[in-house]
């Protein structure tokens, strides 16, 4: 009977590990194999170097990396300080209506930055934006100051969505966790408020704000489909985009896009490495939740700060979901006082194209598929690392932290390869099946670690209790673990069914125009000019993903911003 | 007048008083103690003498100088008074070694690392942490924590030391041999303290004056002996330790002494001081008013047989013992009422007579209620 079950569990623990090392190693590995075989896919292999001649010589591919953290360190220096202070605001003072601003911050996370993107054209392009119209109303000036389709342009887009948004959320708890009577013992000791923040508060949350940091950096490599369109257009050029271009040219440029990728990969581990280590250093974070403590009062600085944090609200959440819908209403996007500026004709021609159609049953079968996916493995792979002896676990725990280092774009290279590599796989090219497993993997670290964490919180003591009442081991995980763990297990199908709706980098070179989602199909309309048609899809896929987060939450789920 | 002064104080959270107008002074170089039961208001209370808090309406001076007035819009930020304090979770930084968490208040202070050095040294011995100084704070022991933590709060000699429940963290046993070790330190530094403890025991034994606290509001403010058997409030009474109580009513009052008639067939009645009524003046109250004796149990003598000629007597029969250590703990019967007393010895066996002797000196009377 015993024996039975511990071979069960380690049958189990070794088909996940195998799986889990194969589709997530195996593509890394042929990304580095051929970043040295020049031969075009299909024809026998060719090995050289001259892949990696061109990555470390081709001024545009130095370029590339250039600004890619050119973009990176400048919206981190930006938005850091802003992220912190908020953070500060919602969980230390007194602010007015803590709670719908945190409510804001929240929906901010899961908008789709495309959707954002196309909703800040119309305020910034250089031509019809709006803010450039007010402008030379104002002060009669033929053309405005701002230009979307830049430098500050990409960095904007950034900051007014996720980049200010999720740091919000990741510091919020993380101050509001804070044992208050370390702030307090250094006021006593003779400390100001300001004194107090510099010598014990930075301090003592420093290792969150590393990991935040680190979360930043790997997410800026990740970042995709905003320099896609806003970049492409002024040539300006960053990693991922230049990957998807060397790719997607004729005759396509394997060797370099590798090769640079390889590097970038080389870069982006040790990174892994240190937040891991970071977050597994769980008591140097004090988050004790012992007295909460008295928030500071803001007195008479409460309004103005009432209005900062209102302002920066408004500006990740209404501003662009608001001139989104608005674009999507117009006969030609942005050109307000042309006669007939107004049309439901949009809407109309989007719902009677069959391709949208497509595209709508695949991203809800996508989505779907991917969330139960992630589900039943995310927690296989969690319960392994955390609750079993397996002698792999800590393997497996490594594996699982890759897919947030590999930049999602990569990631797909590496799939297609394998899905055409290997004859059994050929089949499943060009199906939606393709696009789940990518993006499940794109997923497995952050709905890995949720449940993981969720996991180590359950005391063993709860599994004993219930075996020593008489339970068997199965009995035990279907009667204990799994309705302790029911509401991550919910959260984490619902932030993959929105990763999955939304996703871009990972699908992109992996769909067909058989596969192709809504997410994809906005793309090939903001590339094309189509901007009207893609606002009414950004629309979609925007009330898809905001509707599941809403639902969701209604239900009573908390996405990090409570205990 | 005092050196602490507090003027009327008052604290509310929504709609709830937690301090509800206390006035309190404490002598400089006292041990005072705020005891009371959990949300009783006695943490907040020393939080608002800090400046951790801001009261919604009273005055706190010390010495001469005013700390906070809510009607003068007086309020020195807790950095500016001078006050080192312990916590209940200790508060130790956790990225700082045991030396620069102690050092912290005197850097801030601008000493010179000299001093700093020699003054650290002499605070970590005042607490016996000799040799700790590089040690992270994390892999200290609560105990340990706890001694850093009182080094840290009198390393710049504070003009008074708060204490917030600062033993209850500790087992039991390193929580009395801190207690001793802190009544120690505090005649030695002689520092003012004010210490707050839901524990009578820690209240009874550190205290110069000790003031039970109970809803916001002080109940009793006295030295350990009197409030212990002297209680000035039922609540007082029950808070403080236990209780024995019977009831009867005044059968006789003459200049000194009243006589009260236990409601228990064939024993004569208790001989109780005039002046040991709680509320106002027991002979007021007229014979034939029912009362309630109350006398701490360690103040009943027990004998296993009718000692002639001492007044107060009263027999019991015993139903059961139990052997705490260091005592005897017997439930008796007094005629149809059972009640707890304790003795250091064993005495005779269930079932058997026995007869406990109330000291006239420590009973006091109570209204019944």
């Amino acid at each position: 009977m015993q024996k039975g079950r511990l071979d069960v569990e380690a049958l189990v623990c070794t088909v996940v590990l195998a799986g889990v090392s194969f589709f997530v190693l195996y593509p890394i590995l042929l990304i580095v194999y051929n970043s040295f075989q020049i031969a075009r896919p299909g024809a026998p292999p060719l090995y050289s170097l001259e892949g990696w001649r061109m990555a470390l010589s081709d001024a545009g591919m130095l370029r590339a990396v250039y600004n890619t953290f050119a973009l990176i360190l400048t919206r981190q220096l930006i938005s850091f300080p802003i992220a912190i202070l908020l953070a500060w605001l919602l969980a230390r003072t007194d602010l007015p209506g803590k709670s719908g601003l945190e409510f804001m911050f929240w929906l901010s996370f899961f908008l789709p930055s495309l959707s954002v993107t196309l909703g800040w054209i119309l305020v910034l392009d250089p031509e019809y934006g709006l803010a450039n119209q007010l402008w030379n109303w104002l002060f009669g000036t033929q053309r405005g100051p701002f230009n979307i389709y830049s430098f500050w342009g990409i960095v904007w887009a950034h900051i007014g969505h996720n980049t200010t948004a999720v740091k919000v959320m990741l510091l919020t708890p993380a101050f509001r966790n804070m044992d208050a009577s370390l702030e307090e013992a250094s006021r006593v000791a003779g400390a100001s408020p300001l004194g107090t923040l510099r010598r014990i508060l930075v301090p003592i949350m420093t290792p969150v704000l590393m990991v935040v940091l680190i979360l930043a950096v790997i997410s800026g490599l990740q970042a995709f489909e905003i320099e896609m369109v806003l970049g492409s257009p002024i040539g300006l050029q960053v990693y991922s985009t230049k990957i998807y271009n060397l790719v997607q040219q004729e005759p396509p440029l394997f060797g370099p896009a590798t090769a640079l990728s390889t590097l970038v990969l080389l870069a982006l581990l040790p990174l892994v490495v240190m937040q891991r280590g970071l977050i597994g250093r769980r008591e140097y974070t004090t988050i004790t939740g012992r007295y909460q403590g008295q928030v500071v009062h803001l007195g008479p600085w409460r309004r103005p700060a009432f209005a900062l944090v209102a302002l920066v609200a408004l500006c990740i959440t209404a501003v662009p979901m608001v001139f989104l819908l608005l674009g999507t209403f117009m006969s030609l996007f942005g050109f307000f006082h042309i006669a007939n500026a107004w049309t439901l004709e949009n809407w109309r021609r989007v719902f009677a194209d069959p391709i949208f159609l497509g595209s709508l049953k695949n991203t809800l079968l996508m989505s779907s598929g991917a969330a139960l996916l992630s589900v039943i493995l995310f927690s296989l792979v969690a319960y392994i690392t955390v609750k079993t002896k397996f002698i792999g676990r800590s393997i497996l725990d490594f594996i699982s932290w890759f897919p947030s280092a590999v930049p999602g774009i990569l990631m797909g290279i590496g799939l297609l390869w394998l899905f055409l590599d290997v004859r059994i796989f050929r089949p499943f090219y060009g199906s939606v099946w393709l696009l789940i497993l990518a993006t499940v993997i794109g997923g497995i670290t952050l709905g890995t670690q949720l449940l993981k964490s969720n996991l180590l919180q359950l005391g063993r003591e709860l599994e004993e209790a219930s075996q020593a009442s008489g339970a068997s081991w199965w009995t035990t995980y279907r009667k204990i673990i799994i309705p302790l763990m029911f509401p991550t297990l919910v959260l984490v199908g619902v932030l993959s069914f929105i990763h999955a709706a939304r996703d871009i980098s990972n699908v992109a070179l992996l769909a067909t125009s058989s596969s192709r989602t809504l997410a994809l199909l906005q793309l090939d309309f903001m590339v094309s000019g189509r901007y009207e048609s893609a606002a009414v899809v950004a629309t979609i896929v925007m009330l898809l993903t905001t509707g599941v987060a809403l639902i969701a939450r209604l239900c009573g789920l908390r996405v990090g911003i409570r205990r | 007048m005092g050196f602490l002064r507090i003027r009327e104080l008052r604290k509310n959270f929504a709609d709830v008083a937690a301090v509800d107008g206390l006035s309190l002074d404490i002598d400089e170089g006292e041990f005072f103690t705020l005891l009371g039961p959990s949300g009783c208001g006695k943490t907040t209370t020393l939080r608002l003498v800090a400046g951790l808090e801001k009261p919604d309406s009273g005055e706190i001076y010390l010495g001469e100088p005013c700390l906070v007035s809510q009607s003068r819009r007086i309020f020195v930020q807790p950095e500016g008074r001078e006050m080192g304090m312990v916590f209940q979770s200790y508060a130790l930084w956790p990225h700082m070694t045991v030396f620069e968490n102690v050092a912290y208040p005197l850097r801030l202070r601008r000493l010179k690392m000299r001093e700093i050095q020699a003054k650290v040294v002499e605070a970590l011995g005042l607490v016996g942490l000799q040799g700790l100084e590089e040690r992270p704070v994390p892999a200290l022991s609560g105990g340990q924590q706890q001694r850093v933590a009182l080094a840290r709060a009198l390393v710049f000699s504070p003009r008074v030391l708060l204490l917030d429940e600062p033993l209850s963290n500790l087992d039991a046993r390193l929580r009395e041999e801190m207690r001793r070790e802190l009544k120690a330190l505090q005649r030695r530094v002689k520092v003012t303290v004010l210490f707050v403890t839901h524990d009578q025991m820690e209240a009874l034994s550190l205290s110069d004056h000790i003031g039970i606290m109970n809803q916001g509001r002080l109940e009793q403010v006295g030295v350990p002996e009197d409030v212990y058997y002297h209680p000035a409030t039922p609540f007082a009474r029950d808070f403080l330790g236990k209780v024995f109580a019977l009831s009867g009513r005044i059968a006789e009052i003459d200049e000194r002494c009243l006589q009260v008639k236990l409601r228990l067939p064939g024993a004569a009645p208790l001989r109780v001081r005039r002046n040991s009524a709680v509320f106002g003046d027991a002979a007021a109250w007229g014979v034939g008013k029912e009362v309630m004796i109350a006398i701490r149990p360690e103040q009943i003598a027990v004998w296993d047989s009718a000692p002639g000629g001492r007044p107060n007597i009263i027999p019991a029969t015993l139903k059961g013992s139990q052997f705490l250590g260091d005592r005897y703990e017997h439930t008796v019967a007094i005629g149809s009422e059972i009640r707890v007393i304790t003795s250091p010895s064993r005495l005779v066996q269930a079932g058997e007579q026995l007869f406990l002797e109330l000291n006239s000196d420590e009973i006091t009377l109570w209204p019944t209620v």
